[in-house]
């Protein structure tokens, strides 16, 4: 700030500086605005959209173990599937794209039933009585684990991020994580997922 | 007096005190008709740059201006108002992360205007890159301001206050008086004084054969202002550390029930900038039992007198577990994570059988509470799966009913009586599109009533549903909480600048910067002491009664001369006769 008390130049200055600013101000922020175009908040939840990622070998994560108790009351571990083409999907009866993708999931259960490719579910945030039912109506054949608490979720979180209802990943003959989709998984994603990593 | 008009003016027009002060300086020097404030911090060349920016803007041009507009106070201050500002629409529209809801409300009803603001990011103001230029300019010039400053406190601190003026009785405060000892005594025992009272000290050099001695103290003052503005950086860096690497997120959790802090498993999740899901601390709790205890008697009968949820929890999957126990404003704080409790409800417990007697739903049901002083709540519950249609219910929980002209109410918060009143719907649920929707309400877009009348139904009733459709009953209650998981690097950081920051104000307000001189000239068998006082910046006063007291001391310890008249003499030759010797002590510039 100058000495000097403030003459008419100066203050014409000090207003000139102080317009620079806003107008860069608002600029930047119109610029940015508009270009963002409303960008989302960070969230990643991905609503009812397939967000289908492959992983290129190398930069598969490992699957962590994990174990709990199926619906069906079974003790059941990930060692279970050690060696196997594993599709693993977090679900929960009272999830709408957990719904629209429940036949999807029947269905192919069912054709690669003898490809050596296994399936296993994750009820979350349920009780058994709706799981079941839920299992009942789609006609779904493979087991869940009832894990109302999102345990088996938090423990996967480490390796890749299961960050909504439904998440479906789909693990390797080396028990890496080859693929995962976020949101409804589709037939023809799944799919094609499934043909590559149990080719 | 121009210059102390001139000094005057610029204080008014608000320019920074301490330069103020230096230009007091400046307009004493020119009136003591000496050059020895010549090496004073003020004249170095970086400080000359600030101070008068006219030549430098020749060489520099538009950049360096730019550069000194940005980081003069007044900018700082207009960026710290836009900053406010920019944080109002925050608090005006319904934001993105705190209220999507509202923000699709807001789109529903203001169509044409709604688009314009979401390009502007007013509905995400803080993330809004306009609020991140405000913030990230105010960020520059503070740093801009901070950085030359701390080298000129550094430079100021090296260098030793200037020599002694020739004519200290022209200095706003001064005193002169006889003592009994030659010239370089009377100087050296002052030096003691001062030096005692941790003054930083310059006698003159050697060879040099006048007796003057310069005292200052009060670097306190800038450090302090510097603390502050450092303070203010840490505070802005805290805040932006906990808006990158912190999160929030809400949870609704029933009595009996877990949870895993994970993303999946959270309601609402709102990460910072730079958090990903693999961020969250692993814990998981069990929420045992909630309890809450209501007044029952007086005028505050039904308000609640205190919550109470125990469970374990677990800090890593597959650790030990711990108890908790959580109030109100006392959360759980599982490594830097807290777990606040916020709120309460209740989840009557349901089982539906369908048409072909299979049970397909059995599930304690949040309800949300529409009044909190008697807790009269809404819910619904759909049976996706019940064959051979969907069926939904809304219902109305009230924890102590009673029919007040036979619509039913409930008369108190605490489940003393319980019932549920229900409406039972077929149809299309609408869960099977893949849309989500909400658990509270029902779609009954593609439904029709199964019965016209609402149906009540106390803990262990059921009610049949006609023609075979199956039935519902109401099995019980759970209670449930409702969590607030946050996790905030920032704060306590935040909190430790935040105290700083108020301890460098205050330094900076309190310490005054004074240099006080000394000089000694012969007289008769023995001298003149003459003493002068300056206070840089003096904005909290006080210096007056500090240098009437120094010179007291300085007095005290300096032999007097055996023949009075003698110092009457010393008085007499003072700028400002007339006064008598005891008051003259201290004069002071009133021009200004």
């Amino acid at each position: 700030m100058p000495l000097r008390p403030l003459r008419l130049a100066s203050k014409r200055k000090a207003v000139v500086s102080l317009a620079a600013v806003a107008a860069v101000l608002l600029a930047g922020g119109l610029w940015a605005g508009l270009r963002g175009g409303g960008t989302p908040s960070g969230q990643s939840y991905v609503d009812g959209n397939p967000d289908a990622v492959i992983y290129a070998a190398g930069h598969r994560a490992a699957l962590p173990e994990f174990s709990g108790t199926t619906l069906a009351g079974a003790r059941l571990t990930s060692a279970t599937y050690r060696g196997q083409v594993l599709v693993l999907n977090f679900w929960g009866s009272w999830c709408s794209p957990c719904r629209s993708e429940g036949p999807t999931l029947a269905a192919l259960s069912t054709r690669y039933q003898h490809a050596g490719v296994s399936f296993l579910g994750v009820d979350t945030q349920d009780t058994p009585t709706n799981a079941e039912a839920f299992e009942q109506g789609f006609g779904i054949k493979y087991p869940s684990l009832n894990d109302p608490g999102n345990s088996v979720a938090q423990v996967i979180g480490g390796a890749v991020p299961v960050s909504a209802t439904p998440t479906t990943l789909v693990i390797d003959r080396t028990d890496h994580v080859a693929g995962a989709i976020f949101g409804t998984a589709t037939y023809s994603v799944l799919n094609d997922m499934l043909s590559k990593v149990a080719a | 007096m121009t210059n102390v008009h001139e000094e005057a003016t610029a204080q008014a027009e608000g320019t920074v005190q301490e330069q103020a002060a230096v230009q007091q300086e400046a307009a004493v020097q020119e009136e003591a008709a000496t050059t020895t404030f010549a090496e004073d911090g003020p004249a170095s060349p970086a400080a000359a740059g600030s101070a008068r920016p006219a030549p430098a803007r020749a060489d520099w041009g538009w950049p360096r201006w730019a550069w000194r507009q940005l980081t003069s106070m007044r900018t700082a201050l207009v960026l710290l108002f836009l900053l406010a500002l920019g944080a109002i629409p925050g608090s005006l529209l319904p934001q993105e992360g705190q209220d999507p809801a509202g923000v699709q409300n807001y789109f529903a009803s203001h169509p044409g205007l709604a688009p314009w603001l979401n390009h502007l990011g007013l509905f995400n103001t803080f993330a809004a890159p306009w609020f991140a230029a405000i913030y990230l300019l105010l960020f520059a010039s503070l740093i801009g301001c901070v950085v030359p400053r701390t080298f000129r406190l550094a430079g100021a601190a090296r260098t030793p206050p200037p020599r002694a003026p020739r004519n200290l009785g022209r200095l706003p405060h001064s005193a002169s008086y006889s003592v009994a000892l030659p010239p370089g005594e009377a100087v050296a025992i002052a030096a003691g004084m001062f030096g005692g009272k941790r003054f930083r000290l310059r006698r003159p050099a050697a060879g040099d054969t006048a007796h003057w001695l310069s005292a200052e103290k009060g670097y306190l003052r800038e450090a302090g202002n510097l603390l502050f503005h450092l303070a203010l950086l840490g505070v802005l860096a805290s805040i932006a550390a906990g808006g990158l690497f912190g999160y929030k997120a809400n949870k609704l959790l029933v009595e009996g029930s877990s949870f895993s802090d994970t993303v999946s498993a959270l309601d609402v999740f709102h990460p910072g900038r730079l958090v990903t899901g693999s961020d969250l601390a692993p814990f998981s709790m069990t929420l045992q039992s909630f309890s809450a205890s209501y007044y029952t008697t007086g005028e505050s009968s039904g308000q609640p007198s205190s919550f109470d949820a125990k469970g374990v929890y677990s800090a890593s999957p597959g650790g030990a577990t711990k108890p908790f126990d959580l109030r109100i404003n006392d959360p759980l704080n599982v490594d830097s994570t807290k777990v606040y409790l916020i709120g309460h409800g209740y989840a009557p417990q349901f089982t539906v059988t369908d048409a072909s007697g299979t049970v397909v739903y059995d599930e304690a049901t949040p309800f949300v509470p529409a009044n909190t002083s008697n807790f009269l709540s809404d819910g619904v519950v759909k049976v996706p799966d019940a064959a051979p249609t969907q069926l939904g219910f809304i219902g109305v929980f009230t924890p102590t009913a009673f029919a007040a002209n036979g619509v039913l109410q409930s008369a108190f918060p605490a489940a003393d009586d319980p019932a549920v009143s229900l409406l039972a719907y077929e149809g299309n649920l609408g869960l099977n599109s893949g849309v989500p929707q909400s658990v509270y309400q029902l779609d009954t877009s593609a439904m029709s009533l199964v019965t016209q009348q609402p149906f009540l139904l106390r803990p262990g009733q059921s009610y049949t549903l006609p023609d075979g459709r199956g039935k519902i009953t109401f099995a019980g209650y759970r209670q449930w909480v409702s969590l607030a998981v946050t996790y905030d690097p920032g704060q306590i950081p935040a909190l430790v600048c935040g105290i700083l920051a108020l301890a460098g104000l205050l330094l900076s307000f309190l310490v005054r910067r004074r240099r006080v001189f000394v000089r000694a000239t012969p007289a008769g068998a023995g001298s003149v002491v003459t003493v002068g006082g300056l206070a840089r910046t003096d904005a909290s006063g006080g210096f007056e009664d500090e240098f009437a007291e120094l010179v007291a001391q300085l007095r005290a310890a300096h032999p007097a001369p055996e023949h009075a008249d003698e110092a009457v003499l010393a008085d007499a030759a003072r700028p400002e006769p007339g006064m008598s010797p005891d008051t003259t002590l201290d004069k002071t510039e009133t021009g200004a």
